[in-house]
């Protein structure tokens, strides 16, 4: 008789374990910090439905700089910029190893320009854009040693959201942020939301 | 303070919505049926499964059901979840499970105890939904009574009774004593008179002072209902004092603690959950379709073509592909849009509009089952602050601990925004106005955010943005998603459905979709 209760005590000790497992693998030990496609897309492709940025194709050391900024709490923490705060409490838990690895992930990731979704004047952007053309180069390609990122082939929906949050000064306000002062004097330089959308649009047209 | 409500106050108020037309002429609701059961059982013609192939993306519970359904007739199935656990929304916190949220990774060390869990996302089953009641019985999910409401239970508003709660039946009792006397008060008027018969007006009266408990002068003097003062066993019990309505209409919180208790739309007093976690539900299907389901496999591409769908996925950062003759996927709307695809440009407009869900709770286990001491043994308490609510658990009854939600906000997001620090001194400083020692019972709390899940970022699917219902744009939209893509991908789960946050309507999107799937297939076949 003991020995059937300790038979059945263990029949249903490990089918008890068999339907847990069923529907949960659990975590691996080491997990990593690689969250980014959830909301960025597959392959960071952005993803216009969490306001997620095109990560595949960033520079590495811009994107290193922004998870800093993050990070360290001079990006994400104006109470409109909703998608920056969770940015923000994502990258808060960042070390120096996982940002390496991230930037390693996503530079592995194929460049695609995004799907045009933003349609202005781009004559009138194509002036305007003489400007940011300084900085960020005359086809929006980059500039590391300015510190300007890419434009071309990113989500021209983020475009016009950081414009915007630069305008509004919910980015570029942090005073360890000189890149993001800058951009938030020069963005000034865009008169309304037309003229926005216009650049945008001119943007849209430069291949990277 | 006066407790009474003039008649002249009460017709005008009645006035400004439109008299009272409407309720008289609501005699067409009279001998309907009940809401019509939904068919909650699907039946597949196995004999058109041969050797067809079919992925299932995600394994919220329309994802299982549909793997199931197809699996039992024959057909080849591979789910593809992204994460490590199935069920998406139904999910049970105990010891040991991962609150995976991005940001604010936690690990439960609640103790092991069978009664000591906590249902993060679908937590009520309503008796009218047939298709998850019905697969409760195929596998063998052992249910119970939840109870929705205790009578027992608090509201508490700082703009009310100087920010001290008072007991839910004080507050119904009192609130439904008033309404029924004013409405006592209008049936007295003519425009009342000349609409219902001697006979009529006989019974609503008659139904009215029982509903409030009024007097026999047709006022509400206070009632029993809200529990004695004193006495009751041994000794006659004396009333209680009355709430004046004046109070009572300092909160609006009886938007909620009025409403509780309406079956109608889900909600109820007799509601059930299955013993030991609504994810008992998702271990049953999981159970039974084993191998089938692929963990930690996140979808990066599907294709539609006109012989199949190709689905693109991940596993250990390798990339692999399932060329499959069907695909049905209750991946959220708002994750496929970051996922490649060849979808017409109506299809991808649809789902990019339909918008994610905000909803928080937290829960926490109590070192002493300190609501039993205030004669509570479930329910809610009402809140007019973010975290909204109280639930007790009906289970674990006289057990030294229990594990009781603490905030549960649906539609909010000021939570989300918090750090989890700032969470938990949230819940617990709304809950100490409610009960003086909950600090100290509170023992090693949760959170969940549903914005901020890994492989969720949302809860229920919002799909109107008007409160005056579907536009137009948005009943066409929600037709468009309900077409599979080239006969071969059908989107499934709650997004599917015109009534979100319930597994019912999940599920019944499954066999919607199911359906039509077996139509065209035995098509093919003849």
């Amino acid at each position: 008789m003991k020995n059937f209760i300790i038979l059945t005590a263990l029949f249903f000790s490990s089918h008890f374990t068999s339907v847990i497992n069923a529907a949960n693998v659990g975590l691996p030990a080491d997990m990593s910090d690689r969250y980014c496609t959830t909301c960025h897309g597959a392959e960071g492709v952005g993803n216009i439905a969490v306001q997620a940025p095109r990560l595949a194709g960033m520079e590495g050391w811009y994107l290193q700089r922004q998870l800093e900024n993050f990070r360290e709490g001079i990006r994400g923490i104006h109470t409109d910029d909703i998608q920056g705060i969770a940015m923000q409490a994502m990258a808060a838990k960042l070390t120096e190893a996982s940002i390496a690895d991230i930037v390693s992930w996503v530079g592995a990731w194929e460049f695609v320009a995004a799907d045009v979704t933003i349609e202005g004047n781009v004559n009138r952007g194509r002036t305007a854009y003489q400007i940011c053309a300084s900085c960020h180069g005359a086809n929006a390609e980059g500039n590391e040693a300015l510190g300007a990122p890419a434009l071309a082939g990113q989500n021209d929906w983020y475009l016009l959201t950081q414009i915007n949050n630069f305008r509004a000064g919910i980015r570029g306000t942090h005073q360890d942020d000189s890149f993001g002062v800058q951009m938030r004097t020069m963005s000034a330089t865009l008169r309304d939301d037309q003229a926005i959308i216009n650049v945008v649009s001119y943007i849209n047209t430069l291949q990277k | 303070m006066t407790n009474s409500v003039s008649r002249r106050e009460f017709l005008n108020l009645l006035g400004a919505y439109g008299g009272s037309s409407a309720v008289l002429s609501a005699g067409a609701a009279l001998g309907l049926m009940p809401v019509a059961s939904q068919a909650a059982e699907i039946s597949l013609s196995s004999q058109s499964s041969n050797g067809k192939s079919v992925a299932i993306l995600g394994t919220g519970i329309s994802a299982l059901v549909t793997a199931w359904e197809l699996t039992k007739a024959g057909y080849n199935c591979t789910v593809l979840e992204a994460s490590h656990r199935a069920g998406g929304r139904i999910f049970t916190v105990r010891s040991g499970t991962v609150i995976d949220e991005i940001g604010n990774y936690q690990r439960c060390d609640w103790d092991d105890e069978p009664h000591l869990y906590f249902n993060a996302g679908a937590a009520r089953i309503p008796s009218i939904h047939n298709s998850v009641l019905s697969y409760c019985k195929e596998l063998g999910v052992e249910l119970q009574v939840f109870a929705n409401e205790s009578k027992t239970g608090w509201v508490q508003d700082d703009a009310m009774n100087g920010g001290k709660p008072v007991r839910n039946t004080d507050y119904s009792s009192s609130m439904t004593g008033f309404i029924s006397e004013m409405l006592a008060k209008s049936l007295n008027a003519e425009e009342m008179d000349s609409s219902l018969t001697e006979s009529e007006s006989e019974t609503l009266l008659g139904m009215l002072r029982s509903f409030g408990d009024l007097d026999e002068d047709m006022l509400y003097r206070g009632s029993i209902r809200a529990g004695y003062r004193s006495g009751g066993f041994l000794d006659h019990g004396t009333k209680k004092d009355v709430i004046a309505l004046r109070d009572l209409l300092k909160t609006r919180l009886a938007n909620n603690v009025m409403t509780t208790t309406q079956e109608g739309t889900g909600s109820g007093p007799l509601l059930m959950q299955p013993v030991g976690g609504m994810d008992r539900i998702i271990y049953a299907f999981a159970n039974r379709l084993g191998a089938r389901i692929e963990f930690r496999s996140p979808v990066t591409a599907v294709m539609v073509n006109n012989n199949g769908v190709e689905v693109a996925y991940e596993q250990e950062g390798v990339p692999k592909s399932l060329k499959v003759d069907y695909c049905f996927n209750c991946i959220p709307s708002h994750l496929m849009s970051g996922i490649p695809n060849n979808f017409p440009m109506e299809y991808i407009e649809a789902l990019n509009y339909i918008r994610r869900g905000k909803a928080y709770k937290a829960a926490f286990q109590a070192k002493e089952r300190f609501w039993e001491k205030e004669n509570i043994y479930g329910g809610i308490s009402w809140i007019n602050a973010p975290i909204r609510q109280i639930w007790y658990p009906p289970h674990g009854i006289h057990k030294e601990k229990g594990v009781v939600l603490s905030a549960y906000n649906f539609g909010g997001a000021n939570f989300t925004e918090m750090t989890q620090e700032q969470r938990i001194e949230s819940f617990i400083s709304s809950g100490e106005k409610i009960h003086p020692n909950y600090r100290q019972m509170v023992e090693k709390p949760i959170t969940i955010a549903w914005h901020r899940m890994n492989h969720m970022l949302g809860c229920a699917p919002r799909w109107s943005r008007s409160r005056g219902g579907w536009s137009e744009h948005e009943e066409q939209m929600y037709t468009t998603l309900r077409q599979p893509v080239n006969g071969r991908h059908y989107l499934i789960g709650d997004q599917s459905t015109q009534h979100s946050a319930w597994m019912e309507s999940a599920i019944q999107s499954a066999h919607y979709a199911l359906a039509d799937f077996d139509q065209r297939v035995r098509t093919e076949e003849a």
